[in-house]
C-alpha cells in the first residue's frame, strides 16, 4: 500500500518538520518512506511544500502528481494544491486560516482549529503536532506509539513541559481524527 | 550491522565522501546544495579532514587543486552556476592529472536560472566541462543511496585516471529524504598516497612537480593519452540499469529523478499490457552506447528521451546509436517545474496508445 501526503502553508508553521517526523515514524515502524522539501527563496515567510510517500514497498517515484491526504495551513496554499487532492482524498484544513468554503465535494474533510488548539495547549508551535494526530487518527497511517517515541526522543532534551505538551498536542489530534473516521463510518 | 539512516541525498554525499576518504572540501554556497557543504563544515574536523567555505567558487576549485596535489582526497560542490564558474579549475585539474570529485547538484538554467530541481546541465556535465576538451567520468545516481555508492568509490577512478569525476545529481534527489545503507570507513593510510603526490616524503622518495603546462608535443602526447582513457571508459566502466527490455517495443532512456518517474509510469503501463522498458545511465560519460545501439530494432517502435529539461540534452547522445531505426520522441519539465508520475504517464500513454489514450 502506497499513501502520498502533501503538507503545504507558509515558512515557520511547521510544515517541514511535521512532514519529516511523518516520515520517520513511518521509517521506525519498518516501512519505506520519502520526503520532499520544496520552499522559495524566502529566508522567513515564503510558502512552504513538503510530499511524504510512505510505502510497504521500495518507493519507486517520490513525485506523485496527485495526492491521497493534502494538509493544508493557510488559504494560499488551499488555493495552489487543492486541484492536487485524489478524489476520495482527505483535506485536512487549518480552520483558522482558512476562512473559505471547501469548494470541492468529492474529497473528505476535516477543518480543524490547530492554531487555537496548539495556543490553548500552551505554544502554537505544537499546532503540526495536532495535525499529525488527526492524521493519525483518522488513517492509521502510523502507529500512535511509534510517534509519540520519536516526540519523547525529540524533545527530552527540551524544558520540562515541553513533551507533555506535544503528547497532549499528539491526543487531541487523534481525537478528531478518530471522530471524522467514526462519522465516515456511520 | 549496516548503518541504516534517513537522510537527504546531499547528506548522503557528504557522508558517503567523508567514508570514501575525503579529508578536504572547499566550495561556496549555493542552493540546492547547502547541505554539502553544511554537513561537511562539521563532519570533516570529525575525522581530522578540513572544511573551508571559500571566498568564492573560483577560489574553492583551486584550493582543491591545492590539497589534491597532495594527494588528499578533496572535494567541491556547487549548482550550475557556480559550477560555471568552476570551469577554468576543473580544466586545470585535467591538465594537471590530479584527481578530485565535483558535485553539481543542477537547478533550473539558464544564468540565474531557478534555485528549484532541473536537470539542465547534461551538455556542460558531458561535453564541455571546461574549455580544452577532456573529460570527466560522469556519475548520475537516481537515488541517496545510488549517492553515496557512487560518491563512496569516485575517489578510486580518480586516482586510478588522475582525472576528476564529476557527480551530477539534481536538486529534487538532492533535497528528498530517503532510507540510505552507508558504506563502512575506508582506512587510508600514508603509505596509500599516489606515487605522484607532494606529500610522499618521510623517507620516501620526493616526486618534485606538478603543473598544468607543458611544451606542445608533451601536450599534444597527453591529449593522445586522454583519448585513449575515454575509450578505455567505454570498454570497462559503463554503468546501466537495464530494466524490462527483453520484449520491448518502446523503451525510455531516463537519468537520475527523470528514471524514478519514468519506472512508475512504465511499471503502470506494463500492467496496461504495454511492451515498454527503460535503459538508465548511471555513466553520462561514458555513455552507455551499446544498450541503445544493440536494442532489437525489428522489434522497438519508439524511443522516448525523458529528462527534467526543455529541450532534451541527451537527446543527441540517443540519436547517434539509434541511427534513425525508430523514432525518438522527448518529453520534460524545466525551469524549475518538477516532472511527476502523470505527466511522464500521458505523454508516454498518448503515443504508445495513439488517439484512444
Amino acid at each position: 500500500m502506497k499513501q502520498s501526503f502533501v503538507f503545504s502553508g507558509s515558512g515557520g508553521q511547521g510544515i517541514m518538520s511535521a512532514g519529516i517526523t511523518l516520515a520517520q515514524t513511518a521509517i521506525d515502524m519498518g516501512k519505506h518512506a520519502t520526503y520532499l522539501p520544496e520552499y522559495g527563496p524566502e529566508q522567513r515567510g515564503g510558502s512552504a511544500k513538503c510530499t511524504v510517500v510512505i510505502s510497504d514497498d521500495t518507493i519507486v517515484s517520490p513525485l506523485p502528481k496527485m495526492c491521497d491526504h493534502l494538509i493544508v495551513m493557510n488559504e494560499q496554499a488551499y488555493a495552489k494544491f487543492i486541484d492536487d487532492l485524489k478524489p476520495e482524498g482527505l483535506l485536512l484544513a487549518n480552520e483558522a486560516r482558512i476562512k473559505d468554503e471547501i469548494e470541492r465535494d468529492d474529497v473528505f474533510c476535516i477543518k480543524a482549529n490547530v492554531d487555537d488548539i496548539a495556543q490553548q495547549l500552551g505554544n502554537e508551535k505544537a499546532a503540526n503536532v495536532v495535525l499529525i494526530g488527526i492524521l493519525i487518527g483518522a488513517t492509521d497511517v502510523v502507529s500512535r506509539e511509534v510517534f509519540a517515541k520519536s516526540l519523547e526522543e525529540k524533545f527530552k532534551d527540551k524544558k520540562p513541559g515541553i513533551l507533555e505538551m506535544n503528547l497532549a498536542a499528539l491526543e487531541k489530534g487523534i481525537a478528531i481524527g478518530k471522530a471524522h473516521k467514526d462519522e465516515r463510518k456511520a | 550491522m549496516g548503518d541504516k539512516r534517513f537522510m537527504k541525498g546531499n547528506e548522503a554525499i557528504a557522508e558517503a565522501a567523508v567514508r570514501g576518504g575525503c579529508r578536504f572540501f572547499a566550495g561556496y554556497p549555493i542552493t540546492p546544495q547547502n547541505e554539502i557543504p553544511e554537513y561537511l563544515s562539521w563532519r570533516l574536523p570529525e575525522v581530522g579532514g578540513a572544511f573551508v567555505q571559500g571566498e568564492s567558487e573560483v577560489a574553492s576549485i583551486n584550493m582543491v587543486y591545492g590539497a589534491a596535489a597532495m594527494g588528499t582526497r578533496a572535494l567541491t560542490s556547487s549548482s550550475g552556476p557556480g559550477i560555471s564558474l568552476k570551469a577554468e579549475g576543473i580544466s586545470y585539474l585535467a591538465a594537471a592529472a590530479l584527481p578530485a570529485v565535483i558535485v553539481n547538484i543542477s537547478r533550473g538554467g539558464p544564468g540565474l536560472g531557478s534555485i528549484q530541481p532541473a536537470q539542465s546541465d547534461y551538455l556542460q556535465a558531458t561535453k564541455a566541462l571546461g574549455h580544452g576538451g577532456f573529460h570527466a567520468m560522469v556519475l548520475a545516481p537516481n537515488s541517496a543511496q545510488e549517492a553515496a555508492d557512487l560518491v563512496y568509490d569516485a575517489w578510486e577512478y580518480a586516482e586510478r585516471d588522475r582525472n576528476p569525476v564529476l557527480v551530477l545529481m539534481d536538486g529534487c534527489l538532492g533535497n528528498i529524504m530517503e532510507e540510505v545503507e552507508l558504506p563502512p570507513m575506508k582506512e587510508l593510510h600514508d603509505e596509500d598516497l599516489p606515487e605522484w603526490s607532494l606529500t610522499r616524503r618521510n623517507g620516501r622518495d620526493w616526486q618534485g612537480n606538478i603543473t598544468p603546462i607543458y611544451t606542445e608535443l608533451i601536450l599534444e602526447g597527453l591529449n593522445a593519452m586522454a583519448g585513449e582513457m575515454y575509450k578505455a571508459w567505454e570498454e570497462d566502466d559503463v554503468k546501466v540499469e537495464e530494466f524490462m527490455l527483453d520484449d520491448a517495443e518502446y523503451v525510455v532512456v531516463a537519468y537520475g529523478i527523470a528514471s524514478r518517474v519514468s519506472k512508475e509510469a512504465i511499471l503502470k503501463l506494463r500492467e496496461e499490457g504495454v511492451k515498454i522498458g527503460m535503459i538508465r545511465p548511471i555513466t553520462l560519460f561514458p555513455f552507455p552506447k551499446k544498450s541503445i545501439r544493440n536494442l532489437d530494432f525489428t522489434k522497438v517502435k519508439g524511443i522516448f528521451d525523458i529528462e527534467m529539461t526543455v529541450p532534451a540534452q541527451m537527446r543527441e547522445d540517443i540519436e547517434l546509436q539509434v541511427m534513425d531505426r525508430c523514432p525518438i520522441y522527448e518529453y520534460g519539465r524545466s525551469g524549475g517545474c518538477l516532472l511527476d508520475d502523470d505527466g511522464v504517464y500521458d505523454a508516454i500513454a498518448e503515443i504508445v496508445k495513439g488517439e484512444d489514450a
